[in-house]
Formats: structure tokens, C-alpha cells, sequence
């Protein structure tokens, strides 16, 4: 081979990076593939699976690193974790924190809420800021109920690791409410839907 | 394909391709971070994609007044609360607390959190980007750069366990209430300083413990004055070290002067305070004395310094001091009339002596260098003899003589150095002589033997000139032309002398000793009294101290340094002058080192000695032959060295005495 062609490979060895990386799919693309069960750009429009959508992203990435794991109980998210590297994951987390969250109403019982909102704001409130809406700490306010009981549950079972400093609150809310506090808890944060998020921002 | 062209063509094309994918975008601005063409979203470094957490988030739990403790991990409980409106209005103020507290990624923690700041670090780089910004925004910062150099020498900056680097005596936020520095001037200023003491009282209890006792404790302390001394006056906020080195022991002594201005004065011109200055630490230094941290009111009973227990203080040192030691005065002050009326009235009298005495020659040297120049210019003066010519000399000084004059030359001048490196310990030759010297001690001992074989010439001179006066007392005239006596011709010279400057008539002719000479010869006699005897006593301090009141130390200090810088002056000026500078004897005489002179010459200064001589036939038996060659460049070299060195104390004590502070 002459020293011509050589130095022509080479040039075409530099550009390859390049076209490796338009090959990968966009993160985007790779959220849509969620939209079945999480809703269109993650807001969920049935209470089977959470909203994903404006969540934090290192709390998403928390949470499907752990589904890859096994480390946190789930029904379903650990098999579709283990699709995922790391990169993918980072780039969907991107994508989702970006995406705007549309909350539908849920039914709550008015005295739930109240007993509720005391209690978010006596043991939850330093960080589930702004009455748990989407935040370093994942989204409570306008999640759906019987996620977050399942979530709590799981929590409480010893299904899922309680995040440090946590379990403290949870006990002293159980401890001060009884078996009414988890209900009044998640009723609080299920009463939140954008319009009443929106009131809440006004204040 | 044309081989010609396709090598370059390749070149070109793998160059740009390089160029284009590689070198290009790395020089492009600041890039934007992007995970499979997703940006970081809000709150998201765009460029890192980090988190950026805002301080309202991490005073969510912090700076909740309500709720000021947590626990930790084990379960203790842990203080967590910082002021929000005291960090706001400090100068990090505008800071987020991650940019500190950088190790802090996530919240809430999600593991223990561990207060790990780099102050250091990001004060260098701050700087580093804004050192050359032409505002004044950052000068301060440099302030702070400067601050932690010190810090950085200072034992606060070193290992608690020499086995283990990692865990410094004091990190900055040891010290520092990080969250609450305030800007020069501030109100946070004045609330540091009250909490100076038990800031560094935190690890230093001892020492707490005793100042808050102390005069300057209480201020602080109970009366929340926070003009009164805090630790960081004396020992300095970042330069601090062991107090048993010297570079600390002179520092503090130095800081104590930053209040105590008047203080610090006195003392440097006292020999405690010039050994000081120099940067030498075995005499007694402020807190020596005082007390340190423990420091009283002189007034105060239980004071160290106080009349009661003055002598005992002193004793510490001078061990058996005697009584008379309570009368010193370690700080007094010869300007100060009121406190210290004899010290001021000596010291005046000594600089009216000075200054008449060099009035009256300086113009004396001026007028005879004018006179003396015309006359030299109009040929009215003798002729040098050249070498080779066979001149007549005359013997004027006999090899005694001679040799007490040398020694007396060398002595004065080994005594002038030592002496006036204390003297002018503030300046910084004072400081390079005496290290040179070898320190305070080697200079004490330097100076009293120079003093000693000083004393001992002039005692040999004045038993030999009594000897020799005794022998003769048939015929010697104690107002005679042999005599260094004064007598009433003298006066008249002096009026014919001045006569002749002006022109006035022709230069006087004068006996064996003319009227300047004898000056010379008198000015060491008043001046051994008065030197050699306030000197003795300061050599020998126990012994003064056991008769006489201890005043007499600060007046014989006086007196000591005063008539030694006019001898001083006198000396490398006048005599200088008279002997040598003069137009008729320039650039030097040799006389005194040969002590022939040609007979010329001799005619000329000494006419009416010559006469009569030669009238009574003596002069026959005084000629001698001129001095050998060896002898005559021999004495030049002497005579030379002596002037130079003359000529070098006198432009030290011009400089030292110039600079004098106060
Ligand atoms: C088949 C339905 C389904 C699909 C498809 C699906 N999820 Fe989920 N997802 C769930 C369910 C159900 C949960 C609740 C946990 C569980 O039961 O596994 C969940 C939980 C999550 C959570 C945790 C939410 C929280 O608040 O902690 C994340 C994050 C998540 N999914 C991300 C994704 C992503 C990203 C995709 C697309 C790659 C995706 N999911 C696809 C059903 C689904
Ligand atoms: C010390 C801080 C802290 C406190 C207090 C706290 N939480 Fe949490 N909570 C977290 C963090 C951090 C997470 C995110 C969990 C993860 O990453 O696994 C979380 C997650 C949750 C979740 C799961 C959300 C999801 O999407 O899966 C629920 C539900 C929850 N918290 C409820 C509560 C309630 C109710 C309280 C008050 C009783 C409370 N938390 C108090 C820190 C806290």
C-alpha cells in the first residue's frame, strides 16, 4: 500500500468517533419507549405506574440503578433497568427532569389532608420541600396514591432502604398519628394537582 | 493518480480532519455538556452537569432557628444552625454554601456529611483569576493571600502528630467563624475581637485562663472593650509560632509597642531594648518584666513590676541585685521633663556641649581650609619633600608616644563601633555589625577590653607625663612651651588665628603646641573622666547599684552615649581635619607615625618653637635623618587604614544618629 492510502485511513480512523456516536439513539428517543406505562414525557395518566415526568435526576438515576440491582422492590422496573447502561440512563434522567408535570385529580378525604399538611410540615417538609413537589428528594405532591403506598409500605416492610435520616420522621409520624398517619400523609400529597400546586406557589 | 499531487493531498486532507474534529473544538469556548443530545437540566451545570444546590435548600434545615440541633449517626446530638442573616451579611455572603463546602454533592446527606473546606485552595485560584483586575474589587483578597503564607510557616499549619500529616494544630475555620467574616471595618470586626480569647482559648486554656485575670483580660472580657489587647495583638493572627523562638519573642515585644507606642520607645533606647532591636533575645523584653499573659497595672499590688515586687523581678536576672536597682527607670524617657527632670536636663546639657563644641571647630575647619587654600594657591607655604631628596627632619614624638597615640586610635575606634551599634541598634547596619561581631555578648566583651587597654594607655600616659614632669621639676614651666598646659598665648592664637582666616594679618607662628593641638590632647582627658566613668559604672552595675540610687544607670547612659559621639565627632572631623585634610597636609600627615617631621615643614608650623631651639642649641641634637623608606610607606599605610576606618564610623554614626527615632 503506498504512503498515500495510508495517511487517507488514518483520516478516515479519526472521523470514526464520530459516526459511532451518531449510530446511539438520542435520549429522547429512548424515553418514548417508557411513555406506555409512565404517559406521554412521563406524566402518567393512570395510577398503575408513577409520574417520572420534572423528576429529579439523581433520584431517577437512584432509582433505576437500584432496579438493576434488585436492590429496591418492584413489579416490573428491575426488568426494564437491566436494558439500560448507565449513560442511557443519565441521558433519559436529563430528559424527564425537563419534562413538565401534569398532574391529574385524585380523591382525597378533606380531613386526611389536613391531618396530612400538619404532619408534612412537622416531619417531612425540611426535605420533601414545598409540600413534596419534585425536588432533590424525588416527587410526592400530585404522585399517585397508590404508588406512594406502595412506596411507603415497601419502606416500612424493610422492602426498600429507607434513605438515611428518614425512617427517624416516618417513626415519630406513626408514633404521633398511629396507623392514620401514612394515609393522611399520602391523601396530603395526592390533594395536589397542578392548579392546587400553583396556589400553594402563590403563597 | 498524479503521485505529485496525492502525497500533499493527504497531508491536507488528514490535517483538516484533525484540525476540524479535534483541535478546533477544543480551543472553542466553554462547552456545553450533553449525555446522548440531552442538556443538563435546570439546576444543572450546564457545562459540568452538576448539581447546584442554592443556599436556601441547605438553610432549610440550617438556618432554622427553631430547630438549631440534629443528631448524627451515633445519635448525638450536633449543633447545626448558622445565622442566615449573619452568613448574608458576611463577606461569603453572596457564596453558595457548596461552593465551600464542596464535597457536599446531594441533599439532604446522604451519608454523614464532614466539614472539609478548601479555604485555602479557593482563595489562591480567586486570586489567581482577579489579581489583575484593574478595580480594587479583589485587593483585599491579597491580604488574605498574604495571611495564609504566614499562615502556612506558622505552627498552626504543622502536624498535631508528626506520624500523621493530615491533621494540622488549627485549620482556618478553627480560628475563623467562616460563616460570619466580616470586611475590614465591620461590625463582625469588633465581635471577633471580643471573642478572640476564647477562640484561641479553645485549645489554649492555660493561657486563657490567665489573661482573662489580666488588665488586659478584664477590658475584654468583663468590660467588652474590644479596643483592649486580644490574643492576635501580641502573637499575631497568622504568623503565630512557639513563643521560645526568637523571631516570636522579638515579634511579641514589637506587637506589645503597637499599643504601648510611648513604651516601646523608651525601652529600644534603653540596653535592654537596643539588644532587642538588633533581634536579640537574652535581655529582659517586655513581658519579661510585665507579666505576659498575665499582665497587671504597674499599680496594681500583685504586679511585677510594681515597687513591691520590682526588685524581685529584677532579680530574675541580675541576681544579686541590690536595692538601688528599684531606682532605675527601665522606660525613661530624656524628653519627658515632667517624669524624668535630671535624665532631661543632663541630656540637654550634653547636646549644647555637642553642638557648641563642633559649632566652634566646624567653622573653625571651614575658615582655615579657605585661608590655608589661598595661601597654598599664593605659594606662601612650605614645600613636601620629595623622595630621594636628603631633607632635614626634626624628631617631634618619641616612639612612646607614638605607640600610645596608635593604641589609643585603635581602642577609641573598636569602642566607637561596638559602642554605637547599641546605640544606633535601630538602624540596619546596627544589625549587620553586631551579627558580624557575633552577638551582644561577644560586642560586651569586645567593648569593655577595648575600654580597659583605652583606660590603661591613658593611665600609662598620664604616669609617664607625671614622671617626666616630676624629673624636671627644676625646670619644667607648667606654662611653658613644653607644657600642655592652656596658658593666656594660647587665647591670643586663637584671636591671631582667626585673624588670619579673615585676612587680616599673616598666619600665626606657633610653639611646640598650638592651641588646637592641645584641644586634642585635653578633649580625651574630659572625655576618659566622663566616658571611662560612666562607663565603669554601667560595666559594673551590682557595685554602682550598692551606693549609689539607680537612677544614675539612665543618667550615666546619657552621659556615656552623648560625650562618646561628640568624641566621635570631634575626633574624625576636627582632628581629622587639623592633622590631616588641611590643604597644607593633604590627603594625610605621618607625623604622629614617624614622629619626624622636615624641618621645612617644622619651620613653617612650628616657627617660634624652631627659633628657640636654635637659639639655645637644641635644635642641632633633634635633628634626625628623614625616615627610612620602609618607615615612611609603612606609616602612610597605617595612617591610611586608620583614616579610612575613622572616616567609616563617622558615616555609620552620621546615618544612626540622622534616623535616631523620636
Ligand atoms: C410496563 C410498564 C412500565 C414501563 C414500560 C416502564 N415503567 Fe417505569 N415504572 C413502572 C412501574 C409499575 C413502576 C413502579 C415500580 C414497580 O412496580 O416496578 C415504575 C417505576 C419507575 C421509576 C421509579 C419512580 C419513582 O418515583 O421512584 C422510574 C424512575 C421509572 N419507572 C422509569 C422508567 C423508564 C425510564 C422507563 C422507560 C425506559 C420505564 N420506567 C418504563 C412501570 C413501567
Ligand atoms: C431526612 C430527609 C427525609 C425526611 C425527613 C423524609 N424523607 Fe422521604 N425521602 C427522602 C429521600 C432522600 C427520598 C428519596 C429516596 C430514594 O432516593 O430512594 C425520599 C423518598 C420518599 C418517598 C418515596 C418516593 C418515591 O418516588 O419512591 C416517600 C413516599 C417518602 N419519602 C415519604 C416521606 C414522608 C411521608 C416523610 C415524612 C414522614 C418523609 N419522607 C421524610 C428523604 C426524607
Amino acid at each position: 500500500m503506498s504512503r498515500e492510502r495510508h495517511i487517507i485511513i488514518l483520516a478516515l480512523l479519526a472521523l470514526l468517533p464520530i459516526t459511532a456516536l451518531a449510530e446511539s439513539p438520542t435520549a429522547a428517543a429512548l424515553s418514548y419507549t417508557c411513555a406506555g406505562c409512565h404517559g406521554t414525557d412521563g406524566s402518567s395518566v393512570g395510577p398503575s405506574s408513577p409520574s417520572i415526568a420534572g423528576m429529579d435526576p439523581e433520584i431517577f438515576i437512584d432509582a433505576m440503578q437500584d432496579y438493576k440491582v434488585d436492590k429496591r422492590n418492584a413489579t416490573i422496573m428491575n426488568r426494564i433497568a437491566k436494558a439500560y447502561s448507565d449513560e442511557q440512563i443519565k441521558g433519559m434522567a436529563w430528559y424527564f427532569a425537563k419534562q413538565k408535570l401534569e398532574l391529574l385529580p385524585q380523591s382525597t378525604d378533606t380531613q386526611l389532608v389536613e391531618l396530612g399538611t400538619t404532619l408534612h410540615d412537622k416531619y417531612c417538609e425540611k426535605c420533601h420541600e414545598e409540600g413534596g413537589r419534585s425536588g432533590d428528594t424525588g416527587t410526592l405532591a400530585g404522585q399517585w396514591m397508590p404508588y406512594l403506598d406502595y412506596a411507603m409500605e415497601d419502606f416500612i416492610a424493610g422492602r426498600r432502604d429507607y434513605p438515611r435520616k428518614m425512617k427517624r420522621k416516618v417513626d415519630a409520624a406513626i408514633k404521633a398519628e398511629g396507623e392514620q398517619a401514612m394515609p393522611a400523609l399520602i391523601h396530603y400529597y395526592g390533594s395536589q394537582h397542578n392548579s392546587a400546586q400553583k396556589e400553594a406557589s402563590h403563597e | 493518480m498524479n503521485k505529485k499531487i496525492a502525497g500533499p493531498l493527504a497531508w491536507f486532507f488528514l490535517g483538516a480532519t484533525l484540525l476540524f474534529l479535534y483541535i478546533l473544538p477544543a480551543h472553542s469556548a466553554v462547552e456545553v455538556m450533553t449525555v446522548l443530545g440531552e442538556e443538563a437540566p435546570p439546576g444543572f451545570d450546564p457545562v459540568t452537569g452538576k448539581r447546584v444546590i442554592p443556599t436556601v435548600r441547605c438553610l432549610k434545615c440550617h438556618g432554622d432557628e427553631s430547630e438549631q440541633t440534629d443528631v448524627d449517626d451515633d445519635g448525638n446530638e450536633i449543633e447545626i444552625y448558622i445565622p442566615p442573616h449573619k452568613f448574608e451579611d458576611s463577606v461569603h455572603g453572596k457564596r453558595r454554601c457548596a461552593e465551600c463546602h464542596a464535597n457536599i454533592t446531594r441533599v439532604p446527606h446522604r451519608q454523614e456529611p464532614e466539614v472539609v473546606v478548601g479555604c485555602i485552595e479557593c482563595h489562591r485560584q480567586t486570586w489567581d483569576a482577579n489579581k489583575d483586575k484593574p478595580d480594587n474589587e479583589f485587593k483585599r483578597l491579597g491580604v488574605v493571600i498574604e495571611q495564609i503564607e504566614k499562615y502556612q510557616d506558622s505552627v498552626h499549619a504543622r502536624p498535631e502528630d508528626e506520624d500523621d500529616p493530615s491533621v494540622l494544630n488549627a485549620g482556618c475555620y478553627d480560628c475563623h467563624d467562616a460563616h460570619n467574616i466580616g470586611t475590614l471595618g465591620s461590625h463582625q470586626r469588633d465581635e471577633h475581637r471580643l471573642e478572640n480569647p476564647e477562640v484561641c482559648g479553645e485549645c489554649h486554656r492555660k493561657q486563657r485562663n490567665k489573661y482573662k485575670k489580666s488588665v488586659h483580660g478584664k477590658a475584654v472580657m468583663e468590660d467588652g472593650d474590644s479596643e483592649a489587647a486580644v490574643c492576635s495583638d501580641c502573637h499575631t493572627m497568622h504568623e503565630i509560632d512557639s513563643p521560645e523562638g526568637d523571631k516570636v519573642m522579638l515579634q511579641i515585644t514589637t506587637n506589645c509597642g503597637n499599643c504601648h507606642e510611648e513604651s516601646r520607645q523608651t525601652y529600644r533606647s534603653s540596653y535592654h531594648g537596643q539588644v532587642n532591636k538588633l533581634g536579640y533575645t537574652h535581655t529582659a523584653k517586655c513581658y519579661d518584666c510585665h507579666g505576659g499573659h498575665n499582665v497587671l497595672a504597674i499599680k496594681d499590688p500583685a504586679s511585677a513590676v510594681h515597687e513591691e515586687n520590682r526588685l524581685e523581678t529584677c532579680r530574675q536576672c541580675h541576681e544579686d541585685a541590690p536595692e538601688g536597682f528599684i531606682g532605675f527607670h527601665p522606660h525613661g524617657n530624656a524628653n519627658d521633663f515632667e517624669k524624668y527632670p535630671v535624665m532631661w536636663i543632663t541630656a540637654k546639657f550634653m547636646q549644647a556641649l555637642i553642638i557648641g563644641i563642633l559649632a566652634f571647630f566646624w567653622v573653625h575647619v571651614m575658615l582655615w581650609f579657605y585661608r590655608e587654600y589661598q595661601d597654598r594657591k599664593a605659594g606662601k607655604s612650605f614645600a613636601h619633600p620629595k623622595p630621594g631628596d636628603d631633607t632635614v627632619y626634626i624628631r617631634r614624638f618619641t616612639a612612646t608616644w607614638r605607640w600610645i597615640h596608635l593604641l589609643f586610635a585603635v581602642s577609641t575606634m573598636i569602642l566607637v563601633l561596638s559602642g554605637t551599634t547599641l546605640l544606633f541598634s535601630h538602624t540596619a547596619w546596627a544589625s549587620f555589625v553586631m551579627d558580624m561581631l557575633g552577638g551582644p555578648k561577644v560586642e560586651a566583651i569586645l567593648h569593655r577590653t577595648a575600654a580597659t587597654i583605652w583606660l590603661s594607655v591613658f593611665l600609662v600616659h598620664f604616669f609617664i607625663a607625671m614622671t617626666n614632669i616630676v624629673r624636671n621639676r627644676k625646670t619644667f614651666r607648667w606654662f611653658g612651651p613644653s607644657s600642655m598646659v592652656p596658658n593666656l598665648q594660647d587665647l591670643r592664637d586663637v584671636g591671631a588665628m582667626f585673624s588670619w582666616f579673615f585676612g587680616r594679618r599673616e598666619r600665626p607662628s606657633f610653639d611646640r603646641f598650638s592651641y588646637w593641638q592641645k584641644f586634642d590632647y585635653w578633649a580625651p582627658f574630659w572625655g576618659a573622666a566622663v566616658i571611662g566613668f560612666s562607663g565603669l559604672m554601667l560595666f559594673i552595675p551590682t557595685l554602682t547599684a550598692s551606693f549609689l540610687p539607680g537612677w544614675v544607670f539612665n543618667i550615666a547612659t546619657i552621659v556615656h552615649a552623648e560625650e562618646a559621639l561628640l568624641a566621635t565627632m570631634f575626633l574624625f572631623t576636627v582632628h581629622f581635619f587639623n592633622s590631616h585634610f588641611r590643604p597644607d597636609r593633604f590627603p594625610m600627615s605621618t607625623i604622629m607615625f614617624t614622629g619626624a617631621v622636615p624641618l621645612e615643614e617644622f619651620k613653617f608650623e612650628h616657627r617660634l618653637e624652631y627659633e628657640r631651639l636654635k637659639e639655645s642649641g637644641e635644635l642641632e641634637k633633634m635633628l634626625v635623618k628623614p625616615p627610612s623608606r620602609t618607615m615612611e610607606k609603612g606609616s602612610q599605610a597605617l595612617a591610611a587604614v586608620l583614616i579610612f576606618a575613622g572616616l567609616g564610623l563617622l558615616t555609620l554614626v552620621f546615618i544612626g544618629y540622622m534616623t535616631m527615632p523620636g
